[in-house]
């Protein structure tokens, strides 16, 4: 046996290591790659609007425009930026009591703006354990922070995961928040939408210059309370 | 005639009409049926249909260029080895939604099995017209069981699977007949029927692979190797991801009004969650396909047009589409991820005639080229997938939501 031959099967070993080696070290910039801050969503459909909306990590959204978050002190409950634009100013905000038992996709609270109510609807299941007093005190200033210390209220949940199931959160919070505007741009200015994508923002009180006559009726359509 | 039997007929008219006819009359039926792509569906299944009729009564030599030397042709290579592959998507997602909990996911499962389901009934479908003698299909596992043979595993597996997916999409079924507590009992067993499917697509997409260690002499060296097993079975789930991409993608568009608007399914999250995954399988797929090469130590063969030809499977159908799908992810463009989807399955099906047939028997003098009945069989065979696919998504709740998804569990 020759040197060569007694060396092959080490140097066929060698290279085999090599490639494991060469794939651990190239794994680290690919996965960084890939894990990276993404850098702009592609415009189609309703992502045109989607820039518009802000949703945290860790929000989670009703289709009534409730929102709920998970805490280590029970879940805290509030409205998006949606509803804040839509209605415009908030004047008083009806919150239930310390002890009461709300149920997902009932309606559980209130909100008044421009003289009219509204209810809203529950985004989980549970009891609540204390009301935001700032928010009862100052609710004209709930849209400046919708999703921190805008918050109204917190529950203890009994249905937590299959409640944050039929939630939206990330990527498809935005999607369903862009649609409700996109939406309500194809039933009322349709010919805007082509200039929509080139940025804007929805018109603090949008739904009184939408429908100046029925408006109420048209934020109770959204809020899923009509 | 008893009010009973007013009602029943009735209900059976409204069966009929609600539910086979999507709510038309027969005649206004028929007339929706004349479409553009309704016409070269049946131009292709009138020439098709005659060539399988030719084949079963005339017997392979009439309609194949199959020979002693190449008993395996089209048929093996694209109906039943790719087919296998191009069906993956079905345990892919079903696995990443119920055993690993991305729920992100459910809203294109159903049409993944659904695919995965038609995948298999084609593969059976193209193995019926394979086989010389397809009335023996059976032999295997009662007759004649050969316990050490590969073929006795994948048989038993892809019976079973075939089982399995049905169950899967069951569901849908029994929602469209309205059939709501059998749904029911059935959905308390999701679970064990998913863990089920994916050990059994394990084990078969694998031993497809496995087909080819017994023939070493006659593939090419730089597609033989002691690891294709695992090289079936991990290109398997690229080709699961590629093609619920591709089919999601086409599904939505063509069947928008099956859609539920209420339902806000993200697809292009969907997409580029897929494109994430895609993107690591490919570039590990990649390195292990190097450590098969590696360990036969064939480096010369790479200056041969053989070389030329595997390293273009290499490089531009899995390394090119895993960093097309990386890039796709880091700007979130969607037409991206789909194109590298495409260039994804094309890359599994090269694979799969590569070593079927491209590159089997590749010292022989006489190359086997499959006659045009054959193709046309084939093709035959995937209109027919297509026209099935399409008829069961305009009836049941495949695109318009999963049971669970809608929060009725």
């Amino acid at each position: 046996m020759n040197e060569n031959e007694l060396l092959s099967p080490h140097a066929t070993k060698a290279i085999e290591y090599g490639i494991a080696v060469a794939y651990l070290l190239l794994f680290i910039p690919f996965w960084s790659a890939l894990n990276a801050p993404v850098r702009s969503r592609a415009v189609s459909g309703a992502w045109r609007f989607a820039d518009w909306f802000y949703v945290p990590e860790g929000i989670f959204l009703h289709k009534g425009h409730a929102w709920a978050r998970p805490e280590p002190a029970g879940v805290a409950v509030g409205l998006d930026d949606f509803v804040h634009d839509f209605v415009g100013t908030i004047e008083a905000v009806d919150l239930p009591t310390v002890g009461h038992r709300i149920r997902q996709g009932r309606t559980a609270f209130g909100i008044r703006a421009g003289g009219k109510s509204f209810e809203l609807r529950a985004p989980v299941s549970g009891t609540v354990t204390c009301v935001n007093e700032r928010a009862l005190a100052d609710p004209g200033g709930l849209h400046s922070d919708p999703y921190g210390a805008g918050w109204l209220f917190r529950v203890r949940p009994d249905r937590l995961d299959p409640n944050l199931r039929s939630l939206f959160s990330r990527g498809a919070a935005r999607r369903f928040l862009a649609e409700a505007t996109e939406s309500l741009y194809l039933a009322f200015h349709p010919e805007a939408l082509s200039l929509a994508q080139d940025g804007g923002l929805l018109v603090h009180g949008i739904a009184r210059e939408l429908d100046p006559e029925h408006w109420d009726d048209l934020v109770r359509s959204r809020l899923l309370t009509h | 005639m008893s009010e009973d039997a007013v009602a029943r007929g009735t209900s059976g008219f409204s069966f009929v009409r609600e539910r086979l006819l999507l709510g038309l009359a027969p005649k206004e039926y028929l007339r929706s049926l004349l479409t553009p792509a309704n016409v070269l569906i049946t131009a292709i299944l009138a020439a098709g249909i005659p060539c399988i009729v030719l084949r079963f009564t005339k017997g392979l030599g009439a309609v194949t260029n199959l020979s002693q030397a190449y008993p395996w042709g089209l048929w093996v290579a694209f109906d039943v080895i790719s087919g296998v592959a191009l069906a993956a998507g079905g345990y892919t997602v079903a696995c990443a939604v119920f055993i690993f909990g991305q729920k992100l996911y459910l809203p294109v499962l159903r049409a993944a099995i659904l695919t995965g389901f038609l995948g298999y009934v084609l593969v059976l479908v193209g193995l019926i017209v394979d086989l010389g003698q397809p009335w023996r299909l059976p032999y295997q596992f009662f007759l004649t069981p050969g316990t050490t043979a590969v073929m006795y595993e994948v048989g038993w597996c892809v019976f079973l699977y075939l089982i399995v997916l049905a169950l899967e999409f069951a569901p849908a079924a029994l929602e469209w007949l309205g059939l709501d507590k059998l749904r029911r009992i059935l959905g308390k067993m999701t679970i064990a029927i998913i863990v089920l499917g994916v050990t059994l697509s394990t084990l078969h997409q694998s031993s497809l692979g496995a087909f080819f260690l017994m023939a070493p002499g006659k593939l090419h060296p730089l597609w033989y190797s002691p690891y294709l097993p695992v090289f079936f079975f991990v290109s398997s789930i690229t080709a699961g991801i590629g093609m619920v991409i591709f089919e999601s993608t086409v599904s939505h568009r063509a069947f928008q009004d099956q859609l539920d608007p209420k339902a806000h399914v993200d697809l292009d999250g969907i997409t580029l969650g897929l494109s994430r995954a895609g993107a690591l399988v490919l570039f590990a797929y990649f390195f292990i396909r190097l450590q098969g090469l590696a360990g036969s130590g064939r480096w010369d063969l790479l200056a041969t047009g053989w070389g030329a030809w595997w390293a273009l499977e290499m490089l531009g159908f899995i390394l090119l589409p895993s960093l097309l799908f990386a890039m796709a992810v880091r700007r979130a463009d969607v037409k991206l991820a789909r194109a590298a989807a495409v260039v994804t399955v094309l890359g599994v099906l090269m694979n799969r005639f590569n070593v079927s047939l491209i590159a089997f028997n590749w010292t022989l003098p006489n190359r086997y080229v499959p006659a045009a009945a054959e193709v046309l069989i084939s093709l035959t065979i995937v209109t027919l997938g297509v026209v099935v696919f399409r008829w069961i998504v305009n009836r049941m709740p495949v695109l318009a939501g999963h049971l669970d998804q809608r929060g009725s569990r």
